[in-house]
């Protein structure tokens, strides 16, 4: 199929959540990604869920998910056998994702071409250099760096984190764009570029962190639970069968929710537009009442209709079943003659020319099925991929 | 000068909030040339303070309130800006030679809205074909939902991220809401654009792209969607813990609410932190916390030893001696705290920033670097309407064009302030 990045090819080193995410967007576009994984198949492979709840190094949401349309090449590169193979295989590379300790990375870009090879992006927790670099972090401990766990919580409780592993998944979706941006200048200029995306930089370096306020503002974030009770209505509340979120603390979205609801004259109370910081209790007893009255669906409705921005609160049950989801396609429902039927998300984003609601998510390779193949196409014939495989060097 | 992949690059911004903005900002760090199109004469919604007596993202200073909130300097970096009415005739002129001008235009509106206008990609391409238009609205361009507006919370609440990233007992009312999809949209559109541009060398043609952040979110969330459609379970808040890693949690430090983070994925760093707390005997073969099935079976009984540990520590002081014992251990930073840290100093990361209004800053860097071109923060955020003459001279208007345009209102350097 013509698909925008059918023209780039990738090698990705790592077996984890953040390489394994980055590569993947280029994946569902057509790229080709070669991906190096390790004799035991890495971390990604070992995540949970698996289809009922059976282990195996093919069948994990998240390797399902992130490897879908790559290829998987074992490779050991700690011999001199192996980094010999990963000269050739740059060969063949437009970019390359190393998502390791900066030590291997060191070692793996010591056979790279740094005149005619390809451009590469480093992921690491810390960055290459620096005190801290070869510290080794994991979804949440990096989190823990940013300043977004402090800011998800409230006062003197536990730091929250967010889903499991998307911290990792948006560090690979940061590698991802400055990826694809080097990609397109080494094109252009043909200037061979070398990015690193430390995650921590990454994530405290975006929005949506307490950093970036306080920096900039030397105020510190209320961290007072969901519902804000000074700036409201915002966060989470109940309703008649389940949870809506608001966020109408702002006009003109509180004037709408007010008339709304049915209750204009809150616009006129001098409670609410003189000193509304100090009486949320008074106002709840006009909102909560509409709340507890109408279910979700029928609040989503009836207040987008007077141009408030609510959303329904829902599960994976309730989010597979959307309508919205359902006409736009969003989840794909995966055949799987070993594991059994499931769903995915379905493509990111659309684009008139190549996919409109054609998406085909490509089934995620076994671990090893393209050692062969790959190492033929660069050059290996038959006896020494069997050397190379009898010396534990690929598998 | 910042990096310059992307030179030569031309991007028009009529975007809202950080979704399209920091895209935008990013993109000019990649080294294209943006044009933000700023809202006149209606504020810009990162420009929109609450009450400055009690909105936490006014800076103090001298000018006016909507050119001093970190909302808006975040997602706004290294572009150009001229406030235009849109909606007027000359205003549409001024977007005409913009569009003819640009490769990718970024547009944020609700579905339809931009149709409304006249700004719908039909039309859009036939003053340019060769340009790629981006809309980011929420749930997309089509379905029941047409129309419908929600800032990130809505999309973190309809992807069941609300629902499981909470604490254990708590229920949802409780849930901070988050921006998760503010700050991760921008990553994939930019991978889109750039995707479309090479599409455009192969075909001489522009691209239409329709991402919904509802759908963009749930890709990043495999977990959420396998663990019902694979398992028939809904995931439940698990707080800071992993079902198949014990320990894994966050623990309370010396200080006032100081905490630290620290997990053994493997036996081995186990017997590291057994050893470090000085209670050899709990990764002694035999004793039940040796193996990860005995110690999941013992978590809270584990958590609580490790916990009464750490709160005699300074986190930061333990966060490094358990690193140097080969230890996944890290202090959860306060919004102060990154200041501190040697790392980020010893990479340079911090940039100062000077501005008319604000008191020169120390803000957070760049979200990666680049060799042999690094990023650099060429401009800062642009006051309202700041370069207006100079993107209007380069799209060809006259002084006398631009004068009139002044003269009623469809170009403008001030909001009105609704406080003071």
């Amino acid at each position: 199929m013509n698909q925008p990045l059918n023209d780039i090819c990738i090698i990705e080193f790592g077996a984890s959540v953040a390489g394994a995410a980055c590569t993947k967007t280029f994946s569902d576009y057509g790229a080709r990604v070669i991906k190096i994984e390790p004799y035991d198949g890495g971390k990604l492979r070992r995540i949970p869920p698996f289809k009922n709840d059976i282990p195996s190094i093919n069948s994990g949401a998240f390797h399902l998910a992130f490897d879908s349309g790559k290829e998987s090449v074992i490779i050991d590169f700690s011999s001199n056998s192996g980094l010999e193979i990963i000269k050739e295989l740059y060969k063949l590379a437009d970019l390359v994702i190393y998502d390791l300790p900066p030590s291997n990375i060191e070692k793996l870009q010591s056979v790279l071409d740094k005149e005619s090879g390809p451009s590469t992006v480093s992921i690491t927790p810390h960055g290459l250099q620096g005190p801290y670099k070869d510290r080794i972090e994991n979804d949440i401990s990096t989190l823990a760096w940013t300043t977004r766990m402090y800011r998800n919580s409230i006062e003197n409780e536990q730091p929250l984190r967010n889903a499991p592993e998307s911290t990792l998944v948006q560090i690979g979706h940061t590698a991802a764009a400055v990826g694809i941006g080097i990609y397109w200048g080494h094109h252009h200029d043909k200037i061979r570029r070398d990015a690193e995306v430390s995650g921590v930089e990454a994530v405290l370096g975006n929005v949506d962190t307490g950093f970036v306020s306080w920096v900039f503002t030397g105020n510190l974030p209320q961290r007072i639970g969901g519902q804000l009770k000074t700036r409201y209505p915002t966060g989470i509340y109940p309703c008649k069968n389940g949870y809506i979120v608001l966020s109408a603390n702002e006009e003109p979205w509180f004037s709408r929710l007010c008339i709304a609801i049915g209750h204009p004259e809150i616009l006129k109370d001098q409670r609410f537009t003189e000193f509304r910081e100090d009486n949320w209790e008074a106002f709840m007893t006009y909102l909560g009442p509409y709340l507890e009255k109408h279910d979700k669906n029928y609040i989503f409705t009836h207040l987008q209709k007077h141009g408030v921005m609510v959303a329904p609160v829902l599960n994976a049950s309730d989010l597979l079943n959307d309508s919205q989801a359902i006409a736009r396609k969003s989840f794909i429902e995966i055949k799987d003659d070993k594991n059994g039927d499931f769903h995915f998300a379905g493509a990111p984003f659309h684009m008139n020319q190549i996919n409109d609601h054609s998406f085909q998510l490509m089934a995620a390779p076994e671990l090893g099925m393209n050692t062969n193949d790959v190492l033929g196409e660069i050059g290996y014939s038959a006896n020494e991929i069997i050397a190379l495989f009898r010396a534990g060097v690929v598998g | 000068m910042t990096s310059q992949m992307l030179s030569g690059v031309n991007v028009v911004e009529i975007a809202e909030v950080w979704a399209g903005p920091f895209g935008c900002s990013l993109m000019g760090d990649l080294g294209a040339n943006v044009i933000k199109v700023e809202s006149y004469p209606r504020k810009s919604e990162t420009r929109n303070a609450g009450d400055p007596r009690i909105d936490p993202r006014v800076a103090e200073g001298e000018g006016p309130i909507y050119e001093r909130i970190n909302t808006h300097h975040h997602g706004n970096r290294n572009k150009q800006n001229i406030a235009l009415d849109i909606r007027t005739t000359e205003g549409r002129e001024v977007m005409s030679r913009l569009i003819k001008w640009g490769d990718v235009l970024v547009e944020s509106f609700s579905a339809g809205t931009i149709n409304r206008l006249g700004y719908g990609w039909d039309s859009i391409k036939e003053i340019n074909e060769k340009i790629t238009m981006l809309s980011l609205a929420g749930w997309g361009q089509e379905g029941p939902y047409l129309g419908r507006i929600m800032f990130g919370v809505g999309f973190d609440a309809m992807a069941g991220h609300s629902l499981i990233r909470g604490y254990q007992e708590d229920t949802p009312e409780e849930m901070i809401p988050i921006l998760h999809s503010d700050a991760t949209v921008p990553l994939t559109w930019i991978v889109a654009v750039i995707g479309s541009l090479m599409q455009r060398e192969k075909t001489g043609l522009g691209s239409y792209i329709d991402l919904a952040q509802i759908e963009d979110i749930a890709w990043q969330f495999p977990g959420i969607i396998s663990e019902w459609s694979m398992n028939n379970r809904i995931p439940k808040p698990q707080a800071n813990t992993d079902a198949c890693i014990v320990p894994h949690e966050c623990y309370q430090s010396a200080g006032e609410d100081r905490w630290i983070n620290i997990a053994a994925e493997t036996d081995l760093q186990w017997q590291s932190l057994a050893n470090f707390m000085e209670h050899d005997e709990w990764s002694e073969l035999g004793h039940p916390w040796s193996s990860i099935v005995g110690r999941i079976k013992d978590r809270k009984l584990i958590d609580d030893k490790i916990n009464e540990f750490t709160k005699k520590y300074d986190p930061f002081e333990l966060a490094d001696q358990l690193q140097a014992k080969g230890i996944i251990a890290a202090p959860v930073l306060a919004p102060p705290d990154p200041l501190m840290s040697p790392q980020l100093h010893a990479r340079n990361w911090f940039q100062i920033i000077d501005h008319p209004y604000i008191p020169e800053r120390l803000l957070g860097g760049f979200l990666w670097k680049v060799q042999p071109d690094m990023p650099s923060w060429d401009k800062r955020a642009a006051l309202v309407g700041e370069n207006n003459n100079d993107i209007l001279m380069q799209l060809g208007f006259s002084s006398t064009d631009i004068a009139a345009m002044k003269e009623k209102d469809i170009i403008g350097d001030t909001y009105v302030e609704e406080r003071t």
